[in-house]
Protein backbone atom coordinates (compact mmCIF):
# COMPACT_ATOMS: atom_id res chain seq x y z
CA UNK A 1 0.00 0.00 0.00
CA UNK A 2 1.18 3.42 -0.83
CA UNK A 3 -1.69 5.95 -1.41
CA UNK A 4 -2.32 8.74 0.84
CA UNK A 5 -6.22 7.60 0.48
CA UNK A 6 -7.15 5.05 2.90
CA UNK A 7 -10.21 3.69 2.12
CA UNK A 8 -13.23 3.86 4.81
CA UNK A 9 -12.24 -0.01 5.90
CA UNK A 10 -8.50 0.89 6.30
CA UNK A 11 -9.53 3.94 7.96
CA UNK A 12 -11.97 1.68 10.12
CA UNK A 13 -9.10 -0.51 10.98
CA UNK A 14 -6.64 2.08 12.19
CA UNK A 15 -9.40 3.45 14.54
CA UNK A 16 -9.86 0.03 15.82
CA UNK A 17 -5.82 -0.78 16.55
CA UNK A 18 -5.80 2.67 17.58
CA UNK A 19 -7.91 1.92 20.21
CA UNK A 20 -7.26 -1.32 21.23
CA UNK A 21 -3.85 0.50 21.77
CA UNK A 22 -5.57 2.79 24.45
CA UNK A 23 -7.06 0.18 26.17
CA UNK A 24 -4.68 -2.06 26.53
CA UNK A 25 -2.02 0.94 27.78
CA UNK A 26 -4.83 2.74 29.14
CA UNK A 27 -6.67 0.45 31.10
CA UNK A 28 -5.28 -2.94 31.06
CA UNK A 29 -1.45 -2.36 31.86
CA UNK A 30 -2.46 -0.29 34.22
CA UNK A 31 -5.23 -2.98 35.79
CA UNK A 32 -1.97 -5.50 35.59
CA UNK A 33 0.42 -3.41 37.46
CA UNK A 34 -2.50 -3.81 40.27
CA UNK A 35 -1.57 -7.36 40.65
CA UNK A 36 0.46 -8.74 43.97
CA UNK A 37 3.05 -10.36 42.39
CA UNK A 38 3.63 -7.67 39.27
CA UNK A 39 3.37 -5.31 41.66
CA UNK A 40 5.82 -6.36 44.08
CA UNK A 41 8.20 -7.30 40.79
CA UNK A 42 7.84 -3.82 39.88
CA UNK A 43 8.69 -2.60 43.37
CA UNK A 44 11.80 -4.41 43.51
CA UNK A 45 13.20 -2.69 40.22
CA UNK A 46 12.15 0.66 41.79
CA UNK A 47 13.83 -0.08 44.86
CA UNK A 48 16.81 -1.42 43.43
CA UNK A 49 17.41 1.51 40.58
CA UNK A 50 17.33 -1.24 37.72
CA UNK A 51 16.21 -0.71 34.07
CA UNK A 52 15.96 -4.02 33.13
CA UNK A 53 15.65 -2.50 29.56
CA UNK A 54 19.25 -0.68 29.06
CA UNK A 55 19.90 -2.44 25.60
CA UNK A 56 23.69 -2.20 26.11
CA UNK A 57 25.62 -1.49 29.57
CA UNK A 58 26.04 2.57 28.78
CA UNK A 59 22.28 2.75 29.57
CA UNK A 60 22.10 0.82 33.28
CA UNK A 61 21.31 3.69 35.83
CA UNK A 62 24.47 2.53 37.74
CA UNK A 63 27.18 1.37 35.40
CA UNK A 64 28.86 -1.90 36.38
CA UNK A 65 31.91 -1.38 38.87
CA UNK A 66 35.17 -4.32 38.62
CA UNK A 67 34.30 -6.13 41.47
CA UNK A 68 37.00 -5.59 44.52
CA UNK A 69 38.10 -9.49 44.61
CA UNK A 70 39.69 -8.79 40.83
CA UNK A 71 42.41 -7.10 42.17
CA UNK A 72 43.60 -9.54 44.52
CA UNK A 73 46.42 -11.67 43.79
CA UNK A 74 45.56 -14.29 41.63
CA UNK A 75 45.31 -17.80 43.02
CA UNK A 76 44.81 -20.69 40.89
CA UNK A 77 43.32 -24.25 41.86
CA UNK A 78 41.82 -23.80 45.02
CA UNK B 1 26.23 21.20 -7.18
CA UNK B 2 25.01 18.20 -4.17
CA UNK B 3 27.26 16.24 -3.04
CA UNK B 4 25.91 12.36 -3.21
CA UNK B 5 27.40 10.23 -1.07
CA UNK B 6 27.04 6.65 -0.42
CA UNK B 7 24.56 5.98 2.37
CA UNK B 8 27.68 4.31 4.54
CA UNK B 9 29.68 7.14 3.80
CA UNK B 10 27.09 9.71 4.68
CA UNK B 11 26.59 7.59 7.68
CA UNK B 12 30.14 7.39 8.61
CA UNK B 13 30.60 11.22 8.07
CA UNK B 14 27.62 11.99 10.66
CA UNK B 15 28.09 9.58 13.07
CA UNK B 16 32.13 10.27 13.66
CA UNK B 17 31.27 14.48 13.13
CA UNK B 18 28.91 13.58 16.61
CA UNK B 19 31.04 11.58 18.63
CA UNK B 20 33.65 14.58 18.04
CA UNK B 21 31.38 17.07 19.12
CA UNK B 22 30.39 15.33 22.14
CA UNK B 23 33.83 14.48 23.40
CA UNK B 24 34.66 18.17 22.50
CA UNK B 25 31.46 19.29 24.41
CA UNK B 26 32.43 16.55 27.32
CA UNK B 27 35.76 18.00 27.49
CA UNK B 28 35.08 21.63 27.44
CA UNK B 29 32.71 21.53 30.49
CA UNK B 30 35.21 19.23 32.31
CA UNK B 31 35.11 19.32 36.56
CA UNK B 32 37.79 21.13 38.11
CA UNK B 33 37.07 19.39 41.22
CA UNK B 34 38.13 15.57 41.32
CA UNK B 35 38.48 15.12 37.44
CA UNK B 36 39.75 11.63 38.46
CA UNK B 37 37.29 10.10 40.72
CA UNK B 38 34.73 7.36 40.16
CA UNK B 39 32.96 7.90 43.32
CA UNK B 40 32.56 11.28 42.40
CA UNK B 41 31.35 10.77 39.33
CA UNK B 42 30.11 7.29 38.88
CA UNK B 43 28.94 7.38 35.30
CA UNK B 44 31.26 9.62 34.01
CA UNK B 45 31.87 13.25 33.52
CA UNK B 46 28.65 15.22 33.20
CA UNK B 47 28.14 16.38 30.00
CA UNK B 48 25.78 19.70 28.99
CA UNK B 49 25.04 17.79 25.84
CA UNK B 50 22.70 15.71 28.33
CA UNK B 51 20.27 18.38 28.89
CA UNK B 52 19.53 18.33 25.42
CA UNK B 53 18.08 15.05 25.17
CA UNK B 54 16.10 12.36 26.87
CA UNK B 55 13.10 10.05 26.25
CA UNK B 56 9.79 10.07 27.92
CA UNK B 57 9.90 8.29 31.28
CA UNK B 58 8.28 5.41 32.82
CA UNK B 59 4.98 5.87 33.85
CA UNK B 60 1.87 3.51 35.86
CA UNK B 61 -1.38 5.09 35.20
CA UNK B 62 -1.07 8.09 32.75
CA UNK B 63 1.22 8.72 29.53
CA UNK B 64 1.20 12.32 31.36
CA UNK B 65 3.72 11.11 34.16
CA UNK B 66 6.07 9.95 31.39
CA UNK B 67 6.95 13.83 30.95
CA UNK B 68 8.27 14.25 34.38
CA UNK B 69 11.72 12.47 35.63
CA UNK B 70 11.76 10.81 39.09
CA UNK B 71 12.95 14.22 40.53
CA UNK B 72 9.62 15.51 39.23
CA UNK B 73 11.36 17.54 36.70
CA UNK B 74 9.97 17.92 33.56
CA UNK B 75 11.25 16.08 30.46
CA UNK B 76 9.36 18.00 27.79
CA UNK B 77 12.11 20.20 26.38
CA UNK B 78 15.04 17.39 26.21
CA UNK B 79 12.21 15.00 24.82
CA UNK B 80 11.46 17.51 21.82
CA UNK B 81 15.16 18.41 21.91
CA UNK B 82 15.94 14.79 21.44
CA UNK B 83 13.91 14.57 18.40
CA UNK B 84 15.22 17.37 17.42
CA UNK B 85 18.57 15.43 16.91
CA UNK B 86 17.02 12.61 15.11
CA UNK B 87 15.34 15.42 12.52
CA UNK B 88 18.90 16.93 12.24
CA UNK B 89 20.46 13.31 11.32
CA UNK B 90 17.94 12.75 9.12
CA UNK B 91 18.27 16.42 7.10
CA UNK B 92 22.12 15.58 7.00
CA UNK B 93 21.23 12.26 5.44
CA UNK B 94 19.28 13.58 2.94
CA UNK B 95 21.80 16.44 2.01
CA UNK B 96 24.84 14.06 1.97
CA UNK B 97 22.94 11.86 0.10
CA UNK B 98 21.88 14.28 -3.01
CA UNK B 99 18.00 14.16 -1.42
CA UNK B 100 15.93 17.17 -1.15
CA UNK B 101 16.11 18.36 2.27
CA UNK B 102 12.76 20.09 2.42
CA UNK B 103 10.76 17.10 0.51
CA UNK B 104 11.74 14.82 3.19
CA UNK B 105 11.09 16.86 6.53
CA UNK B 106 7.46 16.64 6.80
CA UNK B 107 8.30 12.53 6.61
CA UNK B 108 11.34 12.79 9.25
CA UNK B 109 9.24 14.69 11.64
CA UNK B 110 6.52 12.14 11.45
CA UNK B 111 8.32 9.15 11.82
CA UNK B 112 10.75 11.26 14.94
CA UNK B 113 6.96 11.88 16.45
CA UNK B 114 6.53 8.13 16.40
CA UNK B 115 9.44 7.21 17.29
CA UNK B 116 8.47 8.96 20.68
CA UNK B 117 5.22 7.88 20.40
CA UNK B 118 6.94 4.19 20.95
CA UNK B 119 9.04 5.34 23.67
CA UNK B 120 6.02 6.34 25.88
CA UNK B 121 4.61 2.94 24.84
CA UNK B 122 7.54 1.41 25.82
CA UNK B 123 7.63 3.50 29.16
CA UNK B 124 4.55 1.61 30.62
CA UNK B 125 5.54 0.23 33.72
CA UNK B 126 4.70 -3.54 33.47
CA UNK B 127 6.36 -3.23 29.80
CA UNK B 128 9.05 -1.48 30.89
CA UNK B 129 10.12 -3.49 34.09
CA UNK B 130 9.46 -6.83 32.38
CA UNK B 131 11.76 -5.87 29.57
CA UNK B 132 9.95 -5.43 26.61
CA UNK B 133 12.25 -3.02 24.88
CA UNK B 134 11.47 -0.03 22.68
CA UNK B 135 12.29 -1.45 19.20
CA UNK B 136 8.95 -3.78 19.83
CA UNK B 137 7.04 -1.14 20.01
CA UNK B 138 8.58 0.85 17.32
CA UNK B 139 8.42 -1.71 15.08
CA UNK B 140 5.12 -2.58 15.93
CA UNK B 141 3.86 1.12 15.52
CA UNK B 142 5.23 1.07 12.20
CA UNK B 143 3.62 -2.34 11.02
CA UNK B 144 0.19 -0.75 12.07
CA UNK B 145 0.37 2.41 10.26
CA UNK B 146 1.89 0.80 7.11
CA UNK B 147 -0.17 -2.10 7.31
CA UNK B 148 -3.18 -0.51 7.40
CA UNK B 149 -3.08 2.83 5.73
CA UNK B 150 -0.30 2.69 4.11
CA UNK B 151 3.18 4.74 4.04
CA UNK B 152 1.77 8.40 1.69
CA UNK B 153 4.23 9.75 -0.52
CA UNK B 154 5.18 12.78 1.65
CA UNK B 155 5.77 10.11 4.73
CA UNK B 156 7.83 7.57 2.49
CA UNK B 157 10.05 10.68 1.15
CA UNK B 158 11.50 10.77 4.82
CA UNK B 159 11.83 7.12 5.67
CA UNK B 160 15.35 7.00 5.69
CA UNK B 161 15.42 3.57 8.07
CA UNK B 162 18.65 2.42 7.65
CA UNK B 163 20.94 5.40 7.51
CA UNK B 164 19.47 6.45 10.77
CA UNK B 165 20.35 3.07 12.33
CA UNK B 166 23.48 2.61 10.75
CA UNK B 167 24.36 6.38 11.72
CA UNK B 168 23.37 5.15 15.39
CA UNK B 169 25.89 2.14 15.06
CA UNK B 170 28.72 4.34 14.24
CA UNK B 171 27.79 6.64 17.11
CA UNK B 172 27.54 3.34 19.29
CA UNK B 173 30.87 2.24 18.53
CA UNK B 174 31.82 4.84 20.93
CA UNK B 175 30.14 2.51 23.99
CA UNK B 176 31.92 -0.68 22.53
CA UNK B 177 35.46 0.22 24.85
CA UNK B 178 37.74 -2.54 24.92
CA UNK B 179 39.14 -1.84 28.03
CA UNK B 180 36.20 -3.34 29.35
CA UNK B 181 37.07 -6.35 28.17
CA UNK B 182 39.50 -6.81 30.88
CA UNK B 183 37.19 -5.64 34.37
CA UNK B 184 36.37 -9.20 35.31
CA UNK B 185 40.19 -10.92 34.71
CA UNK B 186 41.32 -13.93 33.42
CA UNK B 187 37.51 -16.02 34.49
CA UNK B 188 35.67 -13.19 33.31
CA UNK B 189 37.45 -13.49 30.05
CA UNK B 190 37.18 -17.20 29.11
CA UNK B 191 33.33 -17.06 30.19
CA UNK B 192 32.65 -15.04 28.15
CA UNK B 193 35.01 -15.24 24.96
CA UNK B 194 35.05 -18.99 24.86
CA UNK B 195 31.66 -19.90 24.66
CA UNK B 196 30.00 -16.81 23.02
CA UNK B 197 32.05 -17.64 19.62
CA UNK B 198 31.76 -21.51 19.90
CA UNK B 199 27.94 -20.97 20.40
CA UNK B 200 27.79 -18.25 17.93
CA UNK B 201 29.42 -20.60 15.17
CA UNK B 202 27.53 -23.83 16.13
CA UNK B 203 24.38 -22.00 16.13
CA UNK B 204 24.95 -20.73 12.46
CA UNK B 205 26.13 -23.42 11.03
CA UNK B 206 23.13 -25.95 12.29
CA UNK B 207 20.62 -23.01 11.16
CA UNK B 208 22.22 -23.23 7.56
CA UNK B 209 23.17 -27.23 7.11
CA UNK B 210 20.82 -28.63 9.77
CA UNK B 211 17.55 -26.77 9.82
CA UNK B 212 18.64 -25.83 6.16
CA UNK B 213 17.05 -22.42 6.68
CA UNK B 214 17.19 -21.00 2.85
CA UNK B 215 18.18 -17.41 4.35
CA UNK B 216 21.90 -17.03 5.85
CA UNK B 217 21.43 -13.19 7.05
CA UNK B 218 18.99 -14.72 9.26
CA UNK B 219 20.86 -17.41 10.88
CA UNK B 220 23.61 -15.09 11.54
CA UNK B 221 21.50 -12.43 13.57
CA UNK B 222 19.39 -15.09 15.64
CA UNK B 223 22.57 -16.72 16.52
CA UNK B 224 24.42 -13.35 17.42
CA UNK B 225 21.16 -11.91 18.84
CA UNK B 226 21.30 -15.09 21.28
CA UNK B 227 24.48 -15.61 21.76
CA UNK B 228 25.96 -11.98 22.35
CA UNK B 229 23.87 -9.23 23.39
CA UNK B 230 20.12 -9.59 22.65
CA UNK B 231 18.78 -6.62 20.15
CA UNK B 232 21.89 -4.17 19.39
CA UNK B 233 23.70 -7.56 18.03
CA UNK B 234 21.41 -7.87 16.02
CA UNK B 235 21.27 -4.89 14.76
CA UNK B 236 24.82 -4.62 14.65
CA UNK B 237 25.42 -8.09 12.74
CA UNK B 238 22.32 -7.79 11.00
CA UNK B 239 23.88 -4.27 9.25
CA UNK B 240 26.86 -6.26 8.87
CA UNK B 241 25.41 -9.45 6.59
CA UNK B 242 23.12 -7.27 5.33
CA UNK B 243 19.63 -8.43 6.95
CA UNK B 244 16.39 -8.29 5.30
CA UNK B 245 14.44 -5.77 7.61
CA UNK B 246 11.88 -8.69 8.34
CA UNK B 247 15.06 -11.11 9.48
CA UNK B 248 16.08 -8.30 11.82
CA UNK B 249 12.42 -7.85 13.26
CA UNK B 250 11.92 -11.39 13.80
CA UNK B 251 15.26 -12.17 15.30
CA UNK B 252 14.49 -9.16 17.92
CA UNK B 253 11.31 -10.52 18.69
CA UNK B 254 12.69 -13.73 19.40
CA UNK B 255 15.49 -12.69 21.69
CA UNK B 256 13.08 -9.86 23.70
CA UNK B 257 10.14 -12.94 23.73
CA UNK B 258 13.08 -15.66 25.28
CA UNK B 259 14.77 -12.93 27.53
CA UNK B 260 11.63 -12.25 29.19
CA UNK B 261 10.94 -15.73 30.32
CA UNK B 262 14.95 -16.13 31.06
CA UNK B 263 14.87 -12.65 32.92
CA UNK B 264 11.83 -14.12 35.44
CA UNK B 265 12.98 -18.21 35.25
CA UNK B 266 16.69 -18.20 36.17
CA UNK B 267 17.10 -16.68 39.28
CA UNK B 268 14.68 -18.95 41.21
CA UNK B 269 16.29 -22.08 39.12
CA UNK B 270 20.04 -21.15 40.37
CA UNK B 271 18.56 -21.29 43.77
CA UNK B 272 16.95 -24.18 42.74
CA UNK B 273 20.13 -25.94 41.98
CA UNK B 274 22.06 -24.91 44.37
CA UNK B 275 24.51 -22.83 42.30
CA UNK B 276 26.85 -20.50 44.35
CA UNK B 277 25.62 -16.88 43.78
CA UNK B 278 28.95 -16.31 41.96
CA UNK B 279 28.63 -19.21 39.35
CA UNK B 280 24.90 -18.35 39.03
CA UNK B 281 25.34 -15.01 38.36
CA UNK B 282 28.02 -15.60 35.92
CA UNK B 283 25.85 -18.02 34.10
CA UNK B 284 23.17 -14.96 33.87
CA UNK B 285 25.52 -12.75 32.34
CA UNK B 286 26.84 -15.25 29.81
CA UNK B 287 23.26 -16.58 28.72
CA UNK B 288 20.41 -13.78 28.90
CA UNK B 289 20.32 -11.83 26.01
CA UNK B 290 19.75 -7.70 27.06
CA UNK B 291 22.34 -5.93 29.00
CA UNK B 292 18.98 -4.82 31.01
CA UNK B 293 17.56 -8.28 31.92
CA UNK B 294 21.08 -9.40 32.80
CA UNK B 295 20.60 -6.81 35.61
CA UNK B 296 17.62 -7.46 36.74
CA UNK B 297 17.86 -11.13 37.13
CA UNK B 298 21.30 -10.96 38.87
CA UNK B 299 19.53 -8.69 41.67
CA UNK B 300 17.83 -11.62 42.85
CA UNK B 301 21.30 -13.56 43.78
CA UNK B 302 22.85 -10.89 45.69
CA UNK B 303 25.65 -8.20 45.65
CA UNK B 304 27.83 -10.34 44.37
CA UNK B 305 26.07 -12.27 42.17
CA UNK B 306 24.50 -9.26 40.83
CA UNK B 307 28.09 -7.74 40.04
CA UNK B 308 29.46 -10.74 38.38
CA UNK B 309 26.30 -10.94 35.99
CA UNK B 310 26.61 -7.59 35.01
CA UNK B 311 30.63 -7.44 34.39
CA UNK B 312 30.19 -10.98 32.17
CA UNK B 313 27.28 -8.98 30.70
CA UNK B 314 29.51 -5.89 29.99
CA UNK B 315 32.72 -8.01 28.64
CA UNK B 316 30.20 -9.90 26.33
CA UNK B 317 28.94 -6.51 25.44
CA UNK B 318 32.28 -5.41 24.03
CA UNK B 319 32.41 -8.18 21.62
CA UNK B 320 29.90 -6.76 19.61
CA UNK B 321 32.76 -4.04 17.62
CA UNK B 322 34.96 -7.30 16.65
CA UNK B 323 31.45 -10.07 15.83
CA UNK B 324 30.34 -6.92 13.90
CA UNK B 325 33.67 -6.47 11.66
CA UNK B 326 34.04 -10.19 11.44
CA UNK B 327 31.07 -11.06 10.30
CA UNK B 328 31.35 -8.37 7.55
CA UNK B 329 34.40 -9.33 6.23
CA UNK B 330 33.04 -13.06 6.41
CA UNK B 331 29.73 -11.90 4.08
CA UNK B 332 31.62 -10.07 1.74
CA UNK B 333 34.80 -12.32 1.31
CA UNK B 334 32.76 -16.08 1.50
CA UNK B 335 28.94 -15.61 1.59
CA UNK B 336 28.12 -13.32 -0.96
CA UNK B 337 29.60 -14.04 -3.86
CA UNK B 338 28.51 -17.68 -3.43
CA UNK B 339 28.88 -19.44 -6.89
CA UNK B 340 29.28 -16.08 -8.21
CA UNK B 341 32.47 -15.30 -10.55
CA UNK B 342 34.58 -13.28 -8.39
CA UNK B 343 35.95 -9.59 -9.94
CA UNK B 344 39.97 -9.36 -8.78
CA UNK B 345 41.64 -10.77 -5.63
CA UNK B 346 39.59 -12.13 -3.02
CA UNK B 347 40.28 -9.05 -0.69
CA UNK B 348 39.74 -6.71 -3.73
CA UNK B 349 36.38 -8.44 -3.95
CA UNK B 350 35.40 -8.35 -0.07
CA UNK B 351 36.74 -4.72 -0.32
CA UNK B 352 34.23 -3.76 -2.80
CA UNK B 353 31.02 -5.73 -1.03
CA UNK B 354 32.12 -4.91 2.55
CA UNK B 355 29.72 -2.22 4.49
CA UNK B 356 31.99 0.94 4.91
CA UNK B 357 30.05 2.16 8.08
CA UNK B 358 31.05 -1.14 9.85
CA UNK B 359 34.51 1.10 9.67
CA UNK B 360 32.81 4.39 10.95
CA UNK B 361 32.06 2.14 14.34
CA UNK B 362 35.18 0.45 14.40
CA UNK B 363 36.99 4.43 14.00
CA UNK B 364 35.00 5.50 17.45
CA UNK B 365 35.19 2.52 19.47
CA UNK B 366 39.38 1.96 18.86
CA UNK B 367 39.89 5.83 19.82
CA UNK B 368 37.21 5.87 22.22
CA UNK B 369 38.87 2.63 23.87
CA UNK B 370 42.67 4.27 23.54
CA UNK B 371 40.91 7.01 25.02
CA UNK B 372 39.41 4.96 27.82
CA UNK B 373 42.80 3.60 28.35
CA UNK B 374 44.82 6.82 28.62
CA UNK B 375 44.13 7.78 32.51
CA UNK B 376 41.32 7.26 34.75
CA UNK B 377 40.05 11.28 33.74
CA UNK B 378 40.29 10.23 30.51
CA UNK B 379 37.72 7.19 31.44
CA UNK B 380 35.46 9.76 32.88
CA UNK B 381 35.72 11.70 29.97
CA UNK B 382 34.55 8.63 27.89
CA UNK B 383 31.61 7.71 30.03
CA UNK B 384 30.34 10.82 30.62
CA UNK B 385 29.89 11.47 26.82
CA UNK B 386 28.75 7.92 26.19
CA UNK B 387 26.40 7.42 29.10
CA UNK B 388 25.03 11.53 29.26
CA UNK B 389 24.56 11.95 25.27
CA UNK B 390 25.80 9.09 22.67
CA UNK B 391 23.79 6.27 24.05
CA UNK B 392 20.65 8.20 24.32
CA UNK B 393 21.07 9.67 20.70
CA UNK B 394 21.73 6.43 19.20
CA UNK B 395 18.12 5.03 21.28
CA UNK B 396 16.72 7.83 19.68
CA UNK B 397 18.22 7.14 16.09
CA UNK B 398 17.37 3.32 16.63
CA UNK B 399 13.88 3.88 17.63
CA UNK B 400 13.29 6.14 14.32
CA UNK B 401 15.08 3.20 13.01
CA UNK B 402 12.79 0.76 13.76
CA UNK B 403 9.84 2.93 12.80
CA UNK B 404 11.00 3.46 8.90
CA UNK B 405 11.20 -0.89 9.19
CA UNK B 406 8.36 -1.29 10.41
CA UNK B 407 6.40 0.75 8.11
CA UNK B 408 7.66 -0.51 5.56
CA UNK B 409 7.64 -4.38 6.38
CA UNK B 410 4.90 -6.19 4.89
CA UNK B 411 2.83 -8.57 6.92
CA UNK B 412 2.96 -10.89 4.27
CA UNK B 413 6.95 -10.83 4.14
CA UNK B 414 6.85 -12.15 7.47
CA UNK B 415 4.48 -14.82 7.35
CA UNK B 416 7.39 -17.08 5.64
CA UNK B 417 9.90 -16.87 8.01
CA UNK B 418 6.97 -17.02 10.87
CA UNK B 419 5.41 -20.25 8.90
CA UNK B 420 8.49 -22.28 8.48
CA UNK B 421 8.77 -22.41 12.64
CA UNK B 422 12.55 -22.80 11.71
CA UNK B 423 13.72 -19.76 13.23
CA UNK B 424 12.46 -20.71 16.78
CA UNK B 425 13.72 -23.77 16.56
CA UNK B 426 17.04 -22.48 15.79
CA UNK B 427 16.42 -20.04 18.38
CA UNK B 428 16.23 -22.39 20.99
CA UNK B 429 18.28 -24.99 20.13
CA UNK B 430 21.47 -22.16 20.17
CA UNK B 431 20.05 -21.03 23.59
CA UNK B 432 20.35 -24.63 25.13
CA UNK B 433 23.75 -25.17 24.01
CA UNK B 434 24.42 -21.85 25.25
CA UNK B 435 23.27 -22.79 28.95
CA UNK B 436 24.94 -25.76 29.18
CA UNK B 437 28.25 -24.67 27.41
CA UNK B 438 28.23 -20.76 29.95
CA UNK B 439 27.24 -23.27 33.05
CA UNK B 440 30.06 -25.50 32.28
CA UNK B 441 32.43 -22.57 31.57
CA UNK B 442 31.38 -20.65 34.97
CA UNK B 443 31.50 -23.45 36.60
CA UNK B 444 35.32 -24.68 35.80
CA UNK B 445 36.43 -20.77 36.20
CA UNK B 446 34.25 -19.17 38.92
CA UNK B 447 33.72 -22.20 41.06
CA UNK B 448 36.70 -24.48 41.07
CA UNK B 449 39.94 -22.79 38.97
CA UNK B 450 39.31 -19.32 40.52
CA UNK B 451 37.30 -20.08 43.16
CA UNK B 452 39.64 -18.20 46.42
CA UNK B 453 39.81 -15.31 43.89
CA UNK B 454 36.51 -14.95 43.58
CA UNK B 455 35.05 -15.73 47.40
CA UNK B 456 34.06 -12.62 48.60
Amino acid sequence: MSSLQATRPEMKRLVLGIAAVIAIWGGLLPALLRCPAIARHVARMEERGVNPTAMYYTELDRLPLRPEWVDRRLTLWP
Amino acid sequence: MRPQLHEDTAATLVGLTIVALALAVTWAARPAVEPASRQAYPKGWPTPLSSTIDKPQTWADSPLEALCDKKGRSVVVPVLMGMGWVVLVGMAGALLGGRSVVRGLPGTVAVTALAGTAYLLAGQKVIHYYNLEYPLWALGVGLLIGNIVGVPAWLGRGLAGEFLIKTGLVIFGAEVLFGRLLELGLPGLLTAWIVTPIVLVTTYLAGVHLLKIPSRPLCMVVSADMSVCGVSAAIATGAACRAKKEELSLAIGLSLFFTVIMMVAMPPLIAWMGLDPIVGGAWIGGTIDATGAVVAAGEALGKEGGEVAATVKMIQNSMIGVIAFAVAVYWAGWVEHDGQQREGSLAAEAWRRFPKFILGFLVASLVCSWLFTRSPEAALWVDGTTTGFTSRLRGWLFCAGFVCMGLQTNFHELAPALGSGRPLVLYVAGQLLNLVLTLGMASLTFGWLFKKMVEP
